[in-house]
């Protein structure tokens, strides 16, 4: 470059100028065009132009302001700008379907949206202001917005009793417990049941070296397409409660070693009574006698058995005690007498209620059970098992131990390992990037992951000790929904005052009652003051329910009062002493104060009230409609043919004032009947006095009931 | 001019790439149509089909099945149902030929009075003091929800109850 040329502005250099200086201005604009275009403005805006075309747009856009929209509720934790795009989210206008999101309101829930703000239940990134920050996982936020599917259990977080709102959750909690969950992993809000697993220190007295071979391999009773049952035991496909342990060969005949020589009770065979064997022993009647014995007690209120109708077999009825399909071929039949005698002999937390046996009966129906319940092939591909040796029984000890099995059975001389599983207290707050998903092809969020090792458990995990449960995806999802309810203690004292306490129930059999309670395990089935089984009928006002003598009558020969109950009270063949005892303790303690027996006497009914109140009941109401009489009417509620025999006037009339006061659940309408009408319809019931005939049992009917509630 | 050409270039470059670069790609999980419902119910008529429940709808479900399915379904959680005993047959709650065409107010003022009370059967008891003003609002979303054929409100802008 020449000297005069320095310092000399060419048009070249003009050009450049102009240039850069025009990019340097475009790139200043980029920053205030970015911020307009912002996500949260654009829906700020459109949410606008969406008012305008609705009818009414002033209510739409009556708190609309151009700038960003936040809850602020410092008590707990939340600060949520959700409802800078979701705009609508309190305008009942718009709740269609058809209304756009994020526009559209919020479907009614229990909670105001403005008092609780979004992230409490659906979680996600409050302060976030774009859509994927606020909703899905990032780098810097690994809290995605929880899938509705599972959104009860927000519910739970703070909600620790059932609420009636989320069955999911308590379906989650329930499978919790009654799995025995707890056993190895500490829970929140989930106490370690009275029942766990059986205890095994005499299991060996109980059943051979191969069946318990047999149960530790598959331990599931699985209906194949043919009708075969394949392993007989304590499970259903239903309801699983022994996972499967993935153990190798030399594991199995060392666990089944270890366990067959537990005998740390022996028992001491029963005699029955020569007479009653000489006396039935060829008596072609017998197995089909025994079998209608077993019928009669109503074994299977609470124990499944298969059952092949017209080529179908399906497992009928209850699930609380274990299967007994093929327990002929389970049991050793001195240890099944044993049992039968006095369950609590052996197991002394078991549920299964001690009955009254005679002789006679006893032989009748354990003849019945090792006889028709059998099955010669359940042990047939079992190898075969040469007596234990110290070096198999000791391994089979260390590996009871090592497999967690004394988490959930007792065994004598063994204590249960304390926090065996990682704690899940706080599982459902954990961030992706603190769980182990190894080479699991699953999307890596919390939800995934739950349902991935509920599934199968070294899916992700291939050290896990974890063993394989069999649950179907309503139970699985019911129970990843109580797992992710868990985010371990609330982190501000705001919160903790927020936690609705689990409910405590309390009931406290006393007296001669109290052996009675505990003996015929009357809680098994029946609830008390919320203390109890969901089975059978709440007992807890029973007293002011029915009359003392109907109870001494219907404690000793059941019958049945709904016509669709399959699954119904036992027969305990209990003594003339033991039902005086209970129904006296139920007349006198199990009362509801708004049933006062003085406001109604029965004495002042007279024939003309009843039969205003028969008319009543038959065409200005139409019970009939739910409630049998006689031969006719509708199964929904109880069969009324004996009601003067069995309720209480004062009870029929509180009834028929609220039934809700009286069974907050029951599904009887509560009507606005008059004074007049709720007399005439008492004096009417009262008049209706018979025996009920035992109709067709259970088996006859081939319907698998479910349990009362199921559905709610 | 080549330059200019490459200053000019080099400029443009580094402003789009800061442009591009203010932008954030998050990841974006594909949406599972069962996951975003509240609940579901299997179609009545053809129990492969699931129908996904809001909130209200689940809600008008669980009192559905504990207080209505007695007379208003052919089974019930105990079996055997109640409908066959009754004259008049009261109607499924899936039977969307019958009860589409009334609207939420009546069949509101049908569950809440009772049959007698709107000049339909006794059978049908009140249960407006059983229920609560919610509760039966929830049973009728449920009942638009599982309608067969399917409930389409008919031109009235401002009903309550969304179709599945």
């Amino acid at each position: 470059m020449r000297a005069e040329e320095m310092g000399k502005v060419t048009d070249r250099m003009r050009l450049l100028l102009a240039v850069s200086s025009l990019i340097f201005l475009a790139v200043l604009a980029i920053s205030p065009f970015k911020d307009y275009r912002r996500e949260w403005k654009q829906y700020k805006r459109s949410y606008l132009g969406f008012a305008q075309s609705r009818p009414d747009t002033k209510r739409l856009t009556a708190d609309y302001t151009p700038d960003i929209d936040q809850i602020w509720l410092p008590g707990m934790n939340v600060v949520d700008r959700c409802t800078t795009c979701h705009q609508g989210i309190t305008q009942p206008s718009l709740a269609d379907n058809s209304v756009p999101q994020p526009f559209r309101a919020h479907p009614p829930i229990p909670h105001n949206v403005r008092e609780w703000g979004c992230t409490i239940c659906h979680r996600g990134q409050g302060p976030a202001t774009e859509v994927a920050e606020a909703h899905t996982s990032t780098l810097a936020w690994e809290q995605p917005v929880l899938p509705t599917h599972f959104i009860q259990a927000s519910c739970g977080t703070c909600h620790q009793s059932d609420l009636p709102q989320t069955p999911q959750l308590a379906r989650g909690r329930q499978l919790l417990a009654e799995l025995n969950c707890q056993g190895c992993h500490k829970m929140q809000g989930i106490e370690r049941p009275a029942m766990l697993g059986p205890d095994l220190s005499s299991i060996g007295t109980k059943v051979s070296r191969e069946w318990i071979y047999k149960w530790l391999k598959e331990p599931r009773t699985i209906v194949d397409k043919d009708g075969n049952v394949t392993v007989n035991g304590y499970e259903t496909e239903e309801e699983p409660r022994m996972p499967k342990f993935r153990l190798t060969e030399t594991e199995l005949r060392a666990l089944t070693a270890y366990l067959g020589v537990q005998k740390a009770k022996s028992i001491a065979p029963y005699r029955i009574s020569p007479a009653v064997v000489v006396a039935w022993s060829k008596n072609p009647e017998l197995i089909s006698q025994g079998e209608l014995r077993f019928r009669q007690m109503f074994c299977t209120t609470c124990h499944p058995l298969a059952v092949t109708r017209a080529g179908e077999t399906k497992l009928i009825g209850g699930d609380i005690g274990p299967e007994l399909t093929k327990v002929g071929s389970k049991v050793n039949p001195d240890w099944l007498i044993a049992w039968l005698r006095d369950p609590q002999a052996y197991l002394p937390h078991t549920r299964m209620p001690r009955y009254g046996w005679s002789d006679d009966d006893l032989y009748k129906v354990t003849q019945y059970i090792t006889t028709k319940l059998v099955d010669s092939d359940l042990l047939s591909d079992v190898p075969k098992l040469d007596p234990p040796t110290d070096e198999e029984i000791q391994l089979g000890r260390r590996l009871f131990v090592e497999k967690g099995c004394a988490s959930c059975h007792v065994l004598e001389g063994l204590n249960p390992q304390r926090d065996f599983g990682p704690d899940l207290s706080a599982l459902g707050g954990k961030n992706a990037s603190e769980l182990e998903f190894g080479t699991a092809k699953v999307p890596h969020n919390l939800v995934a992951y739950i349902q991935a090792k509920l599934q199968d458990p070294v899916s992700v995990n291939p050290a896990a000790r974890m063993p394989q449960y069999n649950w179907n995806q309503v139970d699985r999802d019911a129970v990843t929904t109580a797992l992710l309810s868990m985010k371990g203690p609330p982190p501000t004292s705001a919160l903790q005052n927020l936690v609705v306490p689990l409910k405590e129930p309390s009931f406290r059999a006393t007296g001669s009652f109290a052996d009675l309670y505990e003996r015929y395990k009357c809680y098994t089935c029946h609830k008390f003051n919320g203390y109890g089984g969901n089975l059978a009928p709440d007992l807890s006002y029973e007293g002011s329910r029915a009359e003392r003598q109907w109870l001494v009558g219907f404690l000793k020969s059941p019958e049945t009062l709904r016509p669709t109950l399959i699954l119904r009270m036992p027969q305990f063949n209990m003594s003339d002493k033991d039902a005086t005892t209970l129904a006296d303790y139920i007349s006198t303690v199990l009362l509801h104060p708004a049933v006062n027996p003085a406001t109604t006497d029965a004495k002042q009914f007279t024939p003309a009230m009843a039969t205003l109140g028969k008319q009543l009941y038959e065409v200005k109401f139409q019970c009939q409609s739910c409630h049998t009489i006689g031969g006719s009417g509708g199964y929904v509620g109880p069969n009324l043919t004996n009601a003067g025999g069995w309720l209480t006037p004062a009870w029929i009339a509180a009834w028929l004032r609220n039934p809700q006061e009286l069974v907050p659940d029951s599904i009887e309408p509560r009507r606005n009947f008059t004074n007049q009408e709720i007399t005439a319809l008492t004096a009417y019931l009262m008049t209706l006095r018979a025996r009920i005939k035992p109709k067709r049992t259970a088996f006859h009917t081939g319907a698998l009931a479910l349990r009362l509630g199921a559905g709610r | 001019m080549s330059i200019s050409n490459l200053a000019i270039a080099a400029l443009l470059i580094v402003a789009l790439s800061t442009a591009s670069g203010c932008r954030k790609h998050a990841e974006t999980t594909k949406a599972d149509p069962l996951l975003a419902a509240y609940d579901s119910e299997p179609d009545w008529n053809d129990s492969t089909k699931m129908i996904s429940l809001g909130y209200q709808q689940s809600q008008g479900k669980r009192v559905f099945y504990q207080y209505c399915v007695w007379c208003h379904a052919d089974s019930t959680p105990a079996g055997p149902s109640n409908r066959s005993n009754l004259t008049p047959v009261p109607p499924l709650l899936d039977d969307g030929s019958t009860l589409n065409s009334e609207s939420d107010e009546y069949l509101e003022n049908m569950i809440t009075l009772g049959g007698s009370a709107m000049g339909k059967s006794a059978m049908m008891p009140p249960y407006g003091r059983a229920l609560s003003a919610e509760e039966i609002r929830s049973v009728i979303a449920f009942t638009r929800a599982i309608a067969e054929p399917p409930y389409q409100p008919a031109g009235r802008p401002g009903s309550q109850y969304s179709t599945r």
